[in-house]
C-alpha cells in the first residue's frame, strides 16, 4: 500500500509523460508537500537503480546563503540536475535541497513548470494552501468588499507594478544562465534592426490611411497608458493626455475626440465585428482577448522594447493588418459627428432603430445591396434625414475601402439613409423590389 | 435582382435573425454569424502563432538566443524576436486565418525539413469547428484558454517522445483545405508579394512516417488535435 505511489508516479511520468513537481502531486494526490518531495526522491532512487527503460530528468530546489555583489543573501533557485553541483559549491551555506520536479522530457526552459503549478493551484485554488508547509495566520481570502476595494485601488497605481516585476524575475534558474549572455549578442542585431523597421512601417501606415491624426492619437494614448493595459478600458484621463497634441486635424476633432477615442479602444477589442460598438460584442471576447487588444495596440505603438531581454509582459500576437484599420475608424469618426448633428438640430427630431437597405453599384459593375440595423433620425413629418452630409461621407468611403468590404457587415448609417429617400416604412419585402 | 445578389440577402437576413437572439439571450449563433467565426478565428490564430513559435524553440530549428519568455494565456511561453522570422509567421497566420473562418482550414501542418528539404517531423493541427457553435456559457473562453494552455504544456515535453532533429533544419507551414477554397486565394492575393502555392508531394507525405498523437482538445467552439508524423530515420 505504501509503495503504491511509485506506480503513479511511474504512470503520471511514463505513460502519461507529464511534468511531476512536488506540488502538483501534491494537490494530486492530496498528501503534504514534504511527502510529495520524499516519494520523488524515492521514485528517483527506485528508477535510477534500475538504469533501463525510458530516461529521466530531475530538477532540484535549492536554497542556501550566497555572497552576491558583497552582500550576503538567501538565494532560492531552481536548477537542473546537472547543474545541481554546481550551484551547490557557490553557495556558503546551503540550507535546503529536494526535488523540485520529475520528468521525461529534458526541459529547455522553466515554463513547463510553471504551467504544471499554474494548472494545479488553478483547479484547487480555494485550498491551494491545504497541504503546504508554508503558513501564515493572516493569510485568509477577502471578502467582496474588500475585493472591489482592491480592485479600484489596483487601477491608481498601475506604474509601481511594472517596476516591481523586475524584482520579482530574479528568481533565477541555472538553466536561463547560460543563455543570459547569448541574446544580449545576437538580441543586439534585433534592436537596431527593429528600430530602424518599426520606423518605415509605421510610415507606410500613416500615408496608407486618410486620418493620420486618428491614428498618432491612438499611438500616443498608447504611449501614456503603456504601464497597464487594462487601465485603457477605463483610462479617459490617459487618453485626454494626447488630445493636446499639437495636430490641425486633431484640432478638427476635439470635440468629439475623447468620446473618439474611448469608442474607438472599445471598437479594436474586437476589430472584426463590423456590426458593433456595442459592449456586450466586446464582452464576448474580452476574456481571452484582453490581451490580444492589448497587443494588437503595443504593436501598432512600434514597440522598441523588442529589443530588451526584460521578460515583461510584451504582446506576441499579430497585429491587425493595415487595410482593416480604416474601416474601424472610419465608423468611429461618423458616429461623434452624428450625435453632435443630432443634438443641434430640431427637436422634434428623434432617432429610431430601422432596418435599412442600401443599394448601390460597387466598382465591378454590380449591385450591391447591404442591409443594417441602422439608426436613423426622423422627425414627426419624416423628412429625409442629413442628406448632404451622408453623400459626402460615402463617397470618402467608398475610396478608401476600394475592396469587398461591402460584404462584411459595415455599419454605414449615414449610407443606408441616402438610398431610403423614397421608401417611408422600410420592409423586408422592400429589397426584393430594387432592382 | 441577381443570383448573387440574392445569396448575400438571404446571408445577411440569417445573420440578423441571429444577431437578434444573440443580443438577448447569446444562446446560439450561427456559422452564418461572421462575427462569431472571426471571433473563433482570432483565438486560433494567436494559438497558432504562439504554437509555432514554440515549436521552433522546442526542436532547435532556431538558436535559443533569438527567443525571449513572454506570457500567453497567464502562463511563459517562448517567443521569437528576430522580425523576419516573426513577419513571416504573422503574414503566414493572415493568410490563413479568412479560412479558419469559414470553416475551410482541415489541418495546418509545420513541417520542419532538413538540409536537403526533406521533412523529418511535420506537427499536424487538425482543426474542426462545430457547425452549430453556443456560447452560452459563462466561462467558455477560460475554459478554453485552459485547453490551449494544456496543448502548449504538451509541445514543450515533446522532446521525450522525439527523436532529435539533424542540424540546419528549416520549416515551413503547410495549409490542407476543405474541397477547393485556395481557388479563391489565388485570385485575391491577401498579402502581396507573400503568394501561396500549391505544396510539393514531397512536403506533404513523409515516407516511413511514425504517428505519435500529443493533445486532443474539445470545446464549444472549436475541436483540435495535435500529432506528430516523425520520420523514423532522421540521418
Amino acid at each position: 500500500m505504501d509503495d503504491l505511489y511509485l506506480d503513479n508516479i511511474d504512470e503520471f511520468v511514463n505513460d502519461q509523460n507529464k511534468i511531476v513537481t512536488y506540488k502538483w502531486l501534491s494537490l494530486t494526490l492530496g498528501v503534504h508537500v514534504n511527502t510529495a518531495k520524499q516519494m520523488l526522491y524515492h521514485y528517483l532512487q527506485q528508477k535510477r537503480n534500475e538504469s533501463s527503460g525510458t530516461p529521466l530528468h530531475a530538477t532540484y530546489l535549492v536554497s542556501g546563503k550566497c555572497v552576491e555583489n558583497g552582500s550576503t543573501c538567501h538565494k532560492v533557485s531552481v536548477v537542473r540536475e546537472d547543474k545541481l553541483d554546481a550551484v551547490k559549491a557557490k553557495m556558503d551555506v546551503t540550507i535546503s535541497v529536494h526535488v523540485y520536479s520529475v520528468q521525461r522530457a529534458e526541459l529547455k526552459d522553466s515554463s513547463p513548470l510553471y504551467n504544471t503549478d499554474y494548472e494545479a493551484v488553478k483547479e484547487n485554488l480555494k485550498n491551494c494552501n491545504k497541504y503546504s508547509a508554508i503558513r501564515c495566520a493572516a493569510a485568509v481570502p477577502m471578502s467582496s468588499a474588500g475585493l472591489q476595494r482592491a480592485q479600484e485601488m489596483a487601477l491608481v497605481p498601475p506604474e509601481e507594478k511594472e517596476i516591481s516585476k523586475p524584482g520579482l524575475n530574479e528568481n533565477t534558474s541555472a538553466t536561463s544562465k547560460s543563455s543570459a549572455k547569448q541574446p544580449a549578442g545576437i538580441m543586439g542585431m534585433f534592436a537596431s534592426k527593429n528600430a530602424s523597421k518599426s520606423q518605415e512601417s509605421s510610415k507606410e501606415v500613416k500615408t496608407e490611411q486618410k486620418d493620420d491624426s486618428s491614428l498618432v492619437e491612438t499611438s500616443k494614448s498608447k504611449t501614456a497608458s503603456k504601464a497597464n493595459p487594462m487601465s485603457n478600458f477605463f483610462g479617459k484621463s490617459a487618453q485626454k493626455k494626447a488630445d493636446e497634441k499639437p495636430n490641425k486635424s486633431i484640432k478638427e476633432e476635439t470635440d468629439g475626440s475623447s468620446t473618439a477615442t474611448a469608442i474607438m479602444k472599445q471598437s479594436q477589442t474586437s476589430p472584426k465585428s463590423k456590426i458593433d460598438i456595442k459592449d456586450e460584442q466586446s464582452k464576448v471576447s474580452s476574456a481571452l482577448k484582453v490581451e490580444s487588444k492589448d497587443t494588437r495596440k503595443l504593436k501598432m505603438k512600434k514597440n522598441k522594447e523588442i529589443g530588451s531581454p526584460s521578460g515583461q509582459i510584451v504582446p506576441d500576437s499579430p497585429p491587425v493588418p493595415n487595410v482593416q484599420t480604416p474601416s474601424p475608424k472610419k465608423q468611429v469618426k461618423r458616429e461623434p459627428v452624428s450625435h453632435q448633428e443630432e443634438i443641434s438640430e430640431v427637436k422634434r427630431r428623434k432617432r429610431r432603430r430601422v432596418l435599412k437597405s442600401h443599394t448601390f453599384v460597387d466598382e465591378e459593375g454590380s449591385f450591391v445591396t447591404e442591409k443594417g440595423y441602422v439608426s436613423e433620425s426622423y422627425s414627426e413629418n419624416e423628412e429625409v434625414p442629413e442628406p448632404n452630409s451622408q453623400a459626402k461621407d460615402s463617397s470618402s468611403l467608398k475610396q478608401s475601402f476600394g475592396k469587398r468590404e461591402e460584404e462584411k457587415k459595415v455599419k454605414s448609417q449615414k449610407k443606408t439613409s441616402t438610398a431610403n429617400k423614397h421608401t417611408k416604412q422600410p420592409s423586408i419585402t422592400g429589397f426584393f423590389q430594387k432592382k | 435582382v441577381s443570383v448573387l445578389e440574392m445569396g448575400r440577402i438571404v446571408n445577411f437576413l440569417y445573420v440578423f435573425v441571429a444577431s437578434i437572439f444573440g443580443y438577448f439571450t447569446m444562446a446560439t449563433l450561427t456559422r452564418q454569424d461572421l462575427n462569431f467565426g472571426q471571433v473563433v478565428a482570432d483565438i486560433l490564430c494567436e494559438f497558432l502563432e504562439v504554437a509555432i513559435h514554440l515549436i521552433l524553440y522546442v526542436r532547435d530549428v532556431y538558436p535559443s538566443g533569438i527567443f525571449q519568455k513572454r506570457k500567453k494565456y497567464n502562463v511563459p511561453v517562448q517567443m521569437s524576436c528576430h522580425p523576419d522570422l516573426n513577419q513571416y509567421i504573422q503574414d503566414t497566420l493572415h493568410c490563413v486565418k479568412p479560412l479558419i473562418e469559414k470553416n475551410e482550414a482541415e489541418k495546418v501542418v509545420v513541417v520542419i525539413m532538413d538540409k536537403e528539404h526533406r521533412p523529418v517531423e511535420r506537427f499536424v493541427f487538425e482543426i474542426s469547428q462545430p457547425p452549430l457553435l453556443s456560447i452560452s456559457s459563462e466561462t467558455l473562453l477560460s475554459h478554453v484558454e485552459q485547453l490551449l494552455r494544456a496543448i502548449i504544456l504538451k509541445i514543450s515535453v515533446c522532446d521525450a517522445v522525439l527523436d532529435n532533429n539533424p542540424p540546419g533544419c528549416t520549416f515551413t507551414v503547410l495549409v490542407h483545405t476543405r474541397e477547393a477554397a485556395t481557388r479563391n486565394m489565388e485570385k485575391v492575393q491577401v498579402i502581396k508579394d507573400f503568394p501561396w502555392i500549391v505544396a510539393d508531394e514531397q512536403e506533404v507525405h513523409m515516407e516511413e512516417a511514425k504517428l505519435i498523437p500529443l493533445k486532443t482538445m474539445t470545446s464549444d467552439i472549436l475541436k483540435m488535435q495535435l500529432y506528430v508524423e516523425e520520420k523514423t530515420q532522421k540521418t
